[in-house]
């Protein structure tokens, strides 16, 4: 095996214990009790290192997944046996031992507790910081290093936000089940799930494995919710999964080999992966069932629109620009009223796009933010106004915080300085 | 330490491929129900979706970045993208699973390790 097929295998291999970490923890806790989680995590490590032991020597068997799932209810049984006297493990009765041993895992089993696991990690009683740390442990089974490499910080940091949230789960006494008022549940799983995808699309992420795999891994969390019967109202569990496809359809068609990132105008559109655009589009016909909009929705289908486009300048801005109008009826921000300028710039002209951006710095805060002045330097420079183009630049590099943005603000700024 | 060697297949049936066509019709339908649900006054009260830094709001002051496409992707490279070239993975099996959503059945297959060839 060469070396890249090498690695590719070890990738694929992490990936399945990984996924099979995410489906198997909920379940096992749902026998050892929500307050004892950790002790479902280490059931499943401890059933992963003896699959690797086991397989390495006799093969791979015939069902990997029923082996870790038969070997996973062993450990546990185990466990609850001889652990029942401790008051911890009170909750994991008689009949909690009974049931385990009766239990046949199957992909309807897999999907509710996952869905649990789910309203119990996003409970409202926990910080958002701590929600993403535990879904991205136990849901997607990354490891506490991963997590730390991903979100530029230490084990230390991952490893205090999930005891806090674990200990905050004991003290609210959070029960492992389908929430009563789910509706204002499923708002905080949606937001949480959104938020793992926007951290995997983000441009900033050191590991750009991961980055994919955190996408990856909040379009499966969505699909779960999707496809249970315990949530009436999905019209945005729909709008949210196409929103996160359409956007990561275009992931690959982003990235330089050079850790740059390809501006839309410029990506090879052949990349972009016309499954996930057509699955997208699939379930934004789904999400207008409900009758009703939302962020999501509008977002998606601005996305959607740039997913159909043949090219940068095919593209239906003056659709987009509509659905910008839209969403600031739901939401009348500097953010987005910023980005509607950029459509509406394509659609109507640089012109009265500058004219919308220096309306809404004075009526708001947005001047305080570099992108504000990236993008209305752009505009200027289009229209070949280049000491305003200078000025925003300048202003641009001087609110930026981030070295890498700095230099390519700088680069800009030369670009357009005149040789004197 | 053995090899080992992993097929990835999707249990899935593959979903029709929508045309071109289809596509733009679609999307613009979805584009005029919303429209009309937004002229009827139907607008379902706003989620929880902070877009002013929230989402990265364990890293400094990063303010405007979000979900918008516009100027994520529409401006120049604004941002910058640690990347690695997946070309060389993507060569290896048809249809990188990567990118491919679905159910997996993964078969693992150790690589017998042969005397003078590997």
């Amino acid at each position: 095996m060469n070396e890249s097929t090498k690695k590719y295998s070890r990738e694929l291999a992490e990936h399945f214990f990984r996924t099979e970490y995410g489906k198997i923890v909920p379940v096992i806790t749902r026998y050892v009790g929500v307050n004892n989680v950790e002790t479902a995590e280490d059931i499943i490590q401890e059933t992963l290192l003896k699959a690797v032991d086991n397989w390495q020597q006799k093969g791979i068997p015939e069902n990997p997944e029923a082996w870790l799932y038969t070997t996973a209810k062993n450990i546990a049984l185990n466990i609850l046996k001889r652990k029942k006297h401790q008051k911890k493990y009170q909750l994991a009765e008689t009949s909690n031992i009974v049931a385990l041993e009766h239990l046949q895992f199957s992909n309807e089993i897999i999907l509710d507790e996952q869905l649990k696991m789910m309203f119990t990690c996003c409970h409202p009683s926990i910080s958002e910081n701590s929600q993403i740390a535990l879904i991205l442990k136990i849901l997607c089974g990354f490891s506490i290093s991963e997590i730390a490499n991903a979100f530029f910080t230490t084990t230390e940091t991952i490893n205090k936000r999930l005891v806090r949230g674990r200990r905050q789960l004991r003290e609210n006494k959070v029960s492992f089940e389908i929430p009563k008022r789910i509706d204002e549940h499923v708002v905080i799983v949606q937001k949480t799930i959104y938020l793992l995808f926007n951290e995997g699309y983000s441009p900033t992420q050191k590991n750009e494995l991961i980055r994919f795999d955190f996408c990856l891994e909040a379009i499966r969390l969505a699909k779960i919710l999707v496809v249970n019967k315990s949530i009436k109202e999905k019209t945005d569990c729909y709008a949210l999964l196409a929103l996160m496809q359409f956007n990561a359809s275009r992931f690959k068609a982003r990235m330089n080999t050079d850790n740059s990132i390809i501006n839309m105008e410029r990506q090879d559109r052949s990349k972009w992966n016309k499954d996930l655009i057509n699955s997208g589009t699939q379930y934004l016909n789904q999400a207008m069932r409900g009758n009703q909009i939302s962020k999501y929705l509008i977002l998606a289908t601005i996305s959607a629109n740039h997913c159909i486009a043949k090219s940068f300048s095919d593209t239906n801005w003056l659709a987009i620009l509509l659905l910008y109008d839209n969403l600031l009826e739901l939401e009348d921000s500097p953010t987005v009223r910023l980005n509607r300028a950029v459509a509406l710039s394509k659609a109507k002209g640089n012109k009265e796009a500058i004219v919308e951006l220096e309306n809404l710095e004075r009526n708001s805060d947005i001047g305080e933010h570099p992108m504000f002045h990236a993008v209305l330097a752009e505009f200027f420079k289009e229209e070949n106004e280049i000491s305003k183009t200078i000025i925003h630049f300048k202003k641009a590099i001087a609110l930026t915080q981030n070295k890498r943005d700095l230099k390519l603000l700088e680069k800009k700024l030369m670009a357009v300085v005149p040789i004197s | 330490m053995k090899e080992f060697m992993l097929f990835i297949r999707s249990e899935e049936n593959p979903k029709a491929n929508l045309s071109p066509e289809q596509l733009q019709q679609h999307i613009e339908k979805v584009g005029s129900f919303i429209k009309r649900l937004v002229d009827e006054g139907r607008m379902k009260s706003a989620q929880p979706l902070e877009m002013e830094g929230r989402i990265l709001s364990y890293k400094n002051g990063k303010i405007v970045d979000g979900p918008y496409n516009e100027t994520k992707e529409v401006i120049s490279g604004y941002y910058h993208l640690l990347a690695k070239d997946l070309e060389e993975a993507i060569e290896i099996t048809k249809g990188d699973p990567r990118f491919e959503e679905g159910i997996w059945r993964v078969e693992i297959r150790p690589i017998k390790k042969v005397e003078g060839i590997n």
